[in-house]
């Protein structure tokens, strides 16, 4: 469906291109050590788990819902992979198996999460800010109930999550796990039923019901790969800080929802290309970067993700028909 | 009682997109009168109230009001002038009281010491209430709490309220468009008393409904629209419901129009049968088989419970009784995907709400209904897709600048193709087509017909709620006709042996 | 034919029980709320009985019923015009601390006395301003908006005192929060009087009638020639101001003025308004609707604690609150859509 690439999706691709270009040079200006080789690398694999958890985000944005409980989904999955790992390390099973079963678990944990939270939604008619709104205080306070402070993962399974750390030339495997998310969810989108579902009940819900649509269903498939995504994003945070946190999801639920739109999908559902999504991730992710490297205030940070969110959606918002209601 | 002409509307013509929605009609209202203007859907009742009202203006043609040109630009200016509208969906707010709704957006007149004065206002909009003559309506009690009929004299009293005030002599004209649709008998009987009050006050009311009895109770005059033209203009005493209703529909018959030799004898097989179907508060006890290759036709006003026994049928809506048995499986649908699966599919009414997905390509929208047969190992093929779009774009001859234009560029009558399209290349062999022909123009109606009638030669079935009767007549094998939710006869159409429309008219009315 | 006409009557007759029946269900939910209150509070003294009843845990009630209390009457209006406002937790606690560096405190040598209480109400109502400003005229959800500025705020509120949080000094303030008249204490008073603000702009101004109005359906406002977007803007700054109230009195509570006591207001404030009868479409409930629905929220927390339930638990808890009530009041039905 990238053949409806109109003038405002190339609009949203360039002008996010410029940005990162700007972005990059300001904070080059800035502070020079901002683009030597270590601070890319680590910038790159720092990328990953938003990437992830946008590329998530951006069919539920793609059907005009949204999921404000995606950061607490990663803290709860973050908490749960390793309070699995903490249980089993000391069975006779080989460290790899342990993982792949901790793995596995929270993975479906998070997807039957994400089909409880659309189920809520599609069939109870709750509007999906509300009802993830729920669900965010319902996962924090799991969270903490399952681990009230972080833990960290016994030096002997280190080995296991060692993949973390490969690289394939510049590119970390995490973000290059990502990119084969994105260029998958991709194909998925333009080129299957269920992408074109997905665009045309974000276009017109009513009318893509009406033409046979399964909406319900794609829906709710949609809040699952969400979910599917937050927990794939918790286990990369789990590997790459080798410890858990009740609150490392937090601050991701702005920043996912930011880079979304950044990338140019519409906040009312229907249009935007998921490509656009790495691009917005990469603004999102170099502007935390370049701050930390600036050395902002942590607390500046919170001010400044509250008002690129705010100008990201202003720019991408169709405000054209004067009737229009909103919320 | 002196007459006097209070309103009159000379020539108006309106068009929307292309088709005229008002051809040169005339309306004139005397003071202290009820003026019944009756029509069919789309015969221009509401667009001549609207633009009476400000809402839109008209193509041309002269309005004049007490002798004077008249010309409001919105509801505001029509009301300083001594003319207010009562709609149709109720405007007020159920939240409020009575007394608040009647002085809504006036509360600074009764403010004291920045504090609303309620005593005070409650006490005007008792006044206001006894001057349309309902003296019995608490000014205090919430809207929620009111009947509809209630209701709908606070409505007329606001209005009144707005309108008296402005007006020379005092006397207003009310709008009411189809105000009844929302009551039962006895708050019908209330509403009527309450109208005859007013008028006998020396006001004057034009009365917009489809149900003609009503009308033919409540007038003393009575407009027939059709088509956007004057189809007659008659005392009451000179009017029954046989006579509105023939001058409604017109005589248009013409065996060419319809492609009458292209009509064939359905199959035997039945592919769609309803035993004792029913809705809640909508429809009851529906029986019926539909053949392989049959036109059916369902006639009916509107509100006689033919539309929701389509959104039963494409599966929008699930039945509350009875059971609907598709190609010999009893079936209950939740979603229309699944009434696709059966092959099932609705042309819904509202084409360009309901119909296409405005923001999406030609070729995007055409497949809409069918992208699990244009793929291969759960891959859409793009080729397939284009390819489709271009053999439909051929047949249906749709007017577009490519087959990757959006559809929201294309013209009204070709974003209808555009559907069309979709429910064809669906190759569902149930189709059921809610008013195809809405808002076509002549030439487009005769194509479309031509298509329903391959549609059927290939063996499809089709159920059709005609724009007109005479469509619904002309086009079927055999016709429905319903009223109140109840199927009130069934009649064969067959080539040389069409029903007439009076026939119909006494079953539906 | 009698039969069918029997029939048709039927027809009618179904759709004006299904109206009624409707009608029924909604004055009974009119109702529930109150109830509900009632069952939690003879649920507790069942299980409880005389410390749940003492005069320590009536006043405690009371005292901890203030503060949600405010947050809820400003987010009434606001969830009234069918809009929604997240930024509970960023205002309450920016407020909050900036209370605490504007008056005699132990960090900064300002001291503006009453004054910094009005600065600090003064920095919320402009945000509510601004929340709705951006809401209505760049047409961004509200959700979004005020979600944006939840995080806004906590970072202002966070920076204001970067890393120790200031304690405030004046020992006229510090006495406040022990201090009670007619055996009420003093901030619920506050909270009170904030209240009855709010009752008297519902019930005796236009702008009170003009937002149910916006709520209900924002047609009708318009074509009398309302300006809907000012009184949502207004809906938005008076929101702010109530937040703000509250965050003054959660510093002045708290003795000095950090980020966290805004942290978990949001969620008792919007599952109190929603309990209350404050319908998520807008139009319907009020002020009294949230009075009620604080104290249920208010009572259950408190009865929670004395049964020695975990506070994670709580938050939770708060979350599927949330979610049953918003069920129960949403309409169904297969035509509506929710986004």
């Amino acid at each position: 469906m990238n053949k409806l690439k109109t003038n405002k999706a190339y609009f949203a691709t360039y002008f996010s291109m410029a940005v990162i270009i700007c972005l990059v040079l300001i904070f080059t200006i800035m502070e020079k050590s901002f683009i030597n080789s270590s601070n890319i690398n680590n910038l790159l694999s720092d990328t990953a788990p938003l990437m992830i958890m946008a590329a998530g985000m951006t069919p539920v944005i793609l059907i005009g819902s949204i999921d404000l409980s995606v950061g607490a989904m990663c803290s709860v999955s973050n908490v749960l992979v390793v309070s699995f790992i903490m249980k089993f390390k000391d069975t006779i099973y080989a460290d790899w198996f342990i993982m792949l079963v901790t793995f596995v678990t929270t993975l479906v944990f998070a997807v039957i999460a994400g089909i409880i939270l659309g189920l809520i939604h599609v069939k109870l008619k709750v509007p999906s800010f509300i009802a993830s709104l729920a669900f965010m205080s319902i996962w924090n306070s799991a969270a903490l109930l399952i681990s009230n402070s972080p833990i960290s993962i016994p030096k002997k399974l280190w080995g296991t999550i060692d993949w973390y750390k490969i690289s394939i030339g510049p590119l970390g495997y995490p973000l290059v796990i990502a990119f084969l998310i994105i260029i998958g969810y991709y194909v998925i989108l333009t080129r299957t039923s269920l992408g074109r579902g997905i665009y045309a009940i974000g276009a017109n819900e009513r009318a893509a019901r009406m033409s046979g649509i399964a909406v319900d269903r794609i829906k709710i498939t949609a809040f699952a790969v969400n979910g599917f995504c937050a927990a794939l994003g918790a286990i990369f945070l789990m590997a790459k800080a080798k410890s858990c946190a009740p609150t490392v999801g937090d601050s991701f639920t702005l920043m996912v929802i930011s880079a979304v739109v950044l990338g140019g999908t519409a906040l009312i559902g229907g249009s935007g290309n998921i490509l656009n999504t790495i691009l917005g991730v990469f603004i999102v992710s170099i502007i935390k970067n370049g701050m930390n490297i600036v050395s902002i205030n942590v607390y500046w940070q919170k001010v400044v993700f509250g008002v690129v969110v705010l100008i990201a959606i202003a720019i991408n918002t169709d405000r054209s028909s004067r009737s229009f209601i909103v919320k | 009682m002196s007459k006097n002409i209070l309103f009159s509307a000379k020539n108006i013509v309106k068009s929307f997109h292309g088709t005229q929605a008002l051809k040169e009609v005339d309306l004139d209202v005397y003071e202290g009168e009820v003026v019944g203007l009756v029509g069919e859907n789309g015969a221009g009742k509401s667009t001549l109230m609207k633009i009476i009202i400000g809402v839109q203006p008209q193509g041309s043609g002269e309005m004049y009001l007490r002798g004077k040109p008249f010309q409001p630009h919105d509801p505001l200016e029509a009301n300083a002038e001594g003319i207010g509208m009562v709609y149709q969906e109720q405007s007020l707010i159920t939240t409020l009281s009575v007394g608040q709704n009647l002085f809504f957006g006036h509360e600074k007149e009764f403010m004291q010491m920045g504090i609303v004065n309620w005593k005070k206002m409650y006490a005007e909009a008792a006044a206001v209430l006894s001057e349309v003559g309902c003296e019995d309506i608490n000014p205090r009690k919430k809207v929620i709490d009111l009947n509809f009929a209630t209701r709908q004299m606070v409505e007329i009293a606001k209005v009144v309220n707005v309108t008296k005030e402005a007006s020379t002599d005092g006397k207003c004209l009310i709008l009411l468009d189809e105000p009844t649709s929302v009551l039962n008998e006895t708050e019908v009987k209330r509403l009527f008393q309450e109208i005859r009050k007013l008028t006998a006050k020396g006001h004057s009311v034009i009365f917009v409904s489809h149900r003609l009895d009503e009308v033919l109770e409540i007038s003393d005059r009575i407009y027939v629209y059709k088509d956007g033209e004057n189809a007659g203009n008659m005392n009451v005493a000179d009017a029954t419901e046989a006579i509105l209703y023939e001058r409604m529909v017109g005589h248009e018959t013409n065996s060419e129009y319809y492609h009458l030799d292209k009509q064939v004898i359905p199959k035997e097989e039945v592919v769609l049968e309803a035993k004792d179907l029913g809705c809640r508060g909508k429809f009851k006890h529906v029986n019926f088989q539909l053949h392989k290759g049959e036109i059916l036709g369902f006639c009916g006003v509107v509100g006689s419970g033919k539309e929701e026994i389509c959104s039963v049928f494409c599966g929008d809506e699930s039945p509350d009784f009875g059971e609907l048995i598709v190609k010999g499986r009893k079936t209950k649908y939740s979603a229309p995907y699944q009434a696709l699966n059966d092959g099932i599919l609705m042309i819904p009414m509202e084409r360009m709400v309901e119909g296409v997905i405005r923001g999406l390509s030609v070729e995007d929208n055409i497949a809409l209904s069918n992208a699990g047969r244009l793929s291969k190992r759960g891959m859409i093929s793009r080729k397939r897709v284009s390819e489709q779009a271009v053999e439909w774009i051929r047949r249906l001859r749709i007017k577009t600048s490519g087959k990757e234009e959006l559809v929201i560029q294309l013209s009204g009558g070709n974003q209808q193709k555009v559907v069309f399209a979709r429910v064809l290349a669906s190759e569902s062999d149930v189709v059921i087509l809610n008013h195809p022909t809405r808002g076509v123009d002549v030439g487009a109606k005769e194509e479309i017909y031509g298509l329903i009638r391959d549609m059927v030669a290939e063996g499809k079935s089709v159920i059709l709620l005609g724009d007109t009767l005479d469509e619904c007549i002309g086009m079927s094998n055999r016709v429905l006709i319903m009223r109140d939710g109840l199927v009130t006869g069934e009649l064969d159409a067959a080539v040389d042996a069409k029903p007439s429309q009076v026939s119909i008219i006494s079953m539906m009315v | 034919m009698e039969e069918k006409n029997q029939a048709a009557l039927d027809i009618r007759e179904e759709f004006a029980a299904k109206v009624k029946a409707d009608n029924r269900k909604e004055k009974l939910m009119k109702w529930a709320p109150v109830g509900v209150l009632a069952a939690l509070i003879l649920v507790f003294c069942i299980l409880k009985g005389r410390s749940f009843l003492s005069l320590s845990n009536l006043v405690s009630i009371l005292n901890q019923w203030s503060l949600p209390l405010l947050v809820a009457l400003g987010l009434t209006f606001v969830i009234m015009i069918g809009s929604i406002d997240l930024s509970i937790d960023g205002t309450v606690g920016m407020v909050g601390s900036l209370t605490a560096i504007f008056v005699a405190n132990s960090k900064n040598t300002v001291n503006l006395g009453v004054l910094g209480f009005l600065l600090a109400i003064l920095c919320s109502v402009v945000v509510g301003f601004l929340i709705g400003v951006i809401h209505v005229k760049f047409k961004i959800p509200s959700f979004m908006v005020s979600f944006a500025f939840m995080n806004i705020c906590i970072g202002i509120g966070m920076l204001s005192y970067s890393g120790k949080p200031a304690t405030i000094r004046d020992p006229l303030m510090m006495a406040i929060p022990k201090a009670s008249f007619l055996g009420v204490p003093v901030i619920t008073w506050i909270a009170i009087a904030v209240l009855v603000l709010c009752y008297y702009i519902q019930e005796y101004t236009p702008f009170g009638r003009h937002v149910y109005a916006v709520g209900t359906d924002e047609t009708i406002p318009k074509a009398v020639g309302i300006n809907v977007n000012k009184v949502k803007i207004k809906v938005f700054t008076l929101a702010g101001f109530c937040y703000g109230v509250a965050g003054v009195i959660g510093a002045l509570r708290l003795g000095q003025g950090q980020i966290a006591i805004g942290t978990d207001q949001m969620f008792p404030a919007q599952a109190a308004v929603v309990i209350g009868g404050t319908a998520l479409t807008g139009g319907k409930g009020g002020v009294m609707n949230t009075v009620v629905g604080t104290l249920i929220m208010t009572v259950l927390i408190n009865g929670l604690t004395m049964m020695g339930v975990d506070p994670n638990i709580k938050t939770g808890i708060q979350g599927v609150i949330i979610l049953a009530a918003v069920i129960l009041t949403i309409k169904h039905g297969s035509a509506v859509i929710s986004k």
